[in-house]
């Protein structure tokens, strides 16, 4: 998805700078010719507006640009208190990555399980006695 | 993928706390040793993070659940060292430490009279006041414990932590009423908590999720008892426990989609609703919450039945997007599953 997106980002910026490069040199060789026209003539030039395929390509690079961003955007958040929730609780730190799969900083989980873990009054004697008998047990073994 | 070190470790499992503790010497490694405050240094080292610190007290956290006691004190130094010595937090994080190497009952008292003489100083040190209410209550004097917490939360009414504590041990003492209360308390503080609602009249429902499965019968039991025994008339105060308990268990998954504790907790108590035979409640107070009629139970029943099948379904395939929940809850609903399956073929 990030590669499809870049290089469809990277098309609609070279298509566009295309367009706008061929904008200027088609006016600098306008106010050439009315230039040199003036002198010969001196009647004045009609102000001539760009060819059509200018103006179609730069609005269609700016389309393609557009979407190659739009691509790129990461998912957006559930806005409903419960559907957020539900994400949490079903798809745990999957559910809160980017795009190049790294779990977003500000992800935290549950932010009310820390009225069930309650860090302030951890028994930390107990913790430690439950790890010892957990390696004890050979969970170390399991584990890895 | 290993637990971010930014969260407390409290709820991890042995296997990721040793994890994260052998993530110490490298993260104690790749940080400088001292930070100086000064605004010449923050110009020329750039600016300090705050998760720097929280990744420290994290650390200490883990490394003494795992034994590594040199690297919490090595994370100890630097955050006296950066905060002082009479910082709060950082007096109830050495506390801690000395709590987790007092080898004996006599140094334990010593560490209690450490915090005595700390709170004589400043009684309003709430940190090192709830390391005390955890102290006292690891050492097995849980009236102590409680009574110290209701002190605290006297002039700090508004700590969800506390109250949420003070449920706790009063779940211990076998108190449901007032653990139902405090809970309640949380609940006024934390109206949004998907995971409060749940426990608020079945106290032993959620909790039991957090052991494992062969102890949720156990549990189980103790609901029943709660709900048979409690004070008054036993059928009609137990029915009223059972009601409040299906709204809260109802509120928490309205808060949640696919909340497999809210889940579980409601099919647990529709299905000994049905299986008791229920009656339509006479009384019509409008404060009290009537029981729904039996229809309406058994359609929260097939509900909840559905949805926990889904669930187990779901993350036994490892579906992708289903794998947020923890093993030990999809073990417990399955089990509940099977359970009630075996019932319907007898």
């Amino acid at each position: 998805m990030t590669l499809l997106s870049k290089t469809i980002t990277a098309f609609g910026s070279l298509l566009l700078a295309h367009a706008c490069y061929s904008a200027r040199e088609h006016t600098a060789l306008q106010s050439l010719r009315a230039a040199t026209t003036a002198t010969l003539t001196s009647s004045p030039a009609t102000a001539a507006s760009l060819p059509v395929d200018i103006i179609i390509e730069t609005i269609v690079s700016t389309f393609i640009l557009l979407l190659g961003l739009v691509l790129g955007t990461r998912p957006l958040r559930p806005l409903e208190w419960r559907v957020w929730a539900g994400k949490i609780e079903r798809e745990g730190e999957e559910g809160f990555t980017d795009n190049a799969g790294a779990v977003d900083k500000d992800f935290m989980g549950n932010p009310f399980s820390v009225l069930e873990s309650r860090p302030n009054f951890v028994d930390i004697r107990k913790q430690r006695r439950e790890f010892a008998e957990w390696v004890q047990k050979g969970g170390a073994q399991q584990g890895q | 993928m290993a637990p971010s070190i930014l969260h407390p470790p409290v709820q991890l499992s042995p296997a990721a706390a040793l994890a994260l503790s052998q993530q110490a010497p490298a993260i104690l490694r790749s940080s400088p040793s001292t930070v100086s405050s000064s605004p010449l240094n923050t110009l020329l080292s750039g600016s300090e993070k705050p998760e720097q610190w929280l990744q420290y007290e994290n650390l200490i956290l883990s490394c003494l659940r795992t034994g590594d006691d040199q690297a919490a004190h090595a994370c100890l130094r630097r955050l006296v060292a950066r905060f002082g010595n009479d910082n709060e937090r950082v007096q109830a994080l050495r506390g801690l430490v000395k709590e987790a190497e007092a080898p004996d009952n006599g140094a334990l008292e010593n560490v209690l009279k450490e915090y005595n003489q700390i709170l004589g100083e400043n009684d309003a040190n709430i940190p090192i006041a709830k390391r005390r209410i955890a102290l006292l209550r690891s050492m097995g004097r849980l009236s102590d414990a409680a009574s110290a917490l209701v002190q605290l939360l006297d002039f700090s009414p508004t700590d969800a932590e506390a109250w949420s504590e003070l449920s706790d041990i009063y779940l211990s003492q076998g108190l449901y009423p007032q653990a139902i209360y405090a809970i309640e308390e949380v609940l006024v503080l934390a109206p949004n908590a998907w995971n409060v609602c749940s426990p608020t009249i079945a106290p032993d429902l959620s909790p039991m999720l957090m052991q494992r499965p062969s102890q949720i019968h156990a549990r189980l039991g103790e609901l029943q008892y709660m709900a048979a025994s409690a004070p008054g008339a036993a059928n009609g105060s137990s029915q009223k426990y059972l009601a409040e308990a299906i709204k809260r268990f109802s509120r928490s998954i309205e808060l949640c989609d696919d909340y497999l504790r809210g889940y579980y907790g409601l099919k647990l108590v529709s299905k000994k609703l049905l299986n008791d035979g229920v009656k339509a409640a006479k009384q019509t107070d409008d404060s009290e919450f009537v029981l729904p009629d039996t229809h309406t139970i058994e359609r929260l029943n097939e509900l909840a039945t559905a949805k926990l099948s889904e669930i187990v379904r779901h993350s036994a395939a490892n579906d992708r997007g289903w794998r947020g929940y923890s093993e030990a809850e999809i073990a417990a609903a399955r089990e509940l599953l099977a359970d009630d399956a075996s019932a319907i073929k007898r």
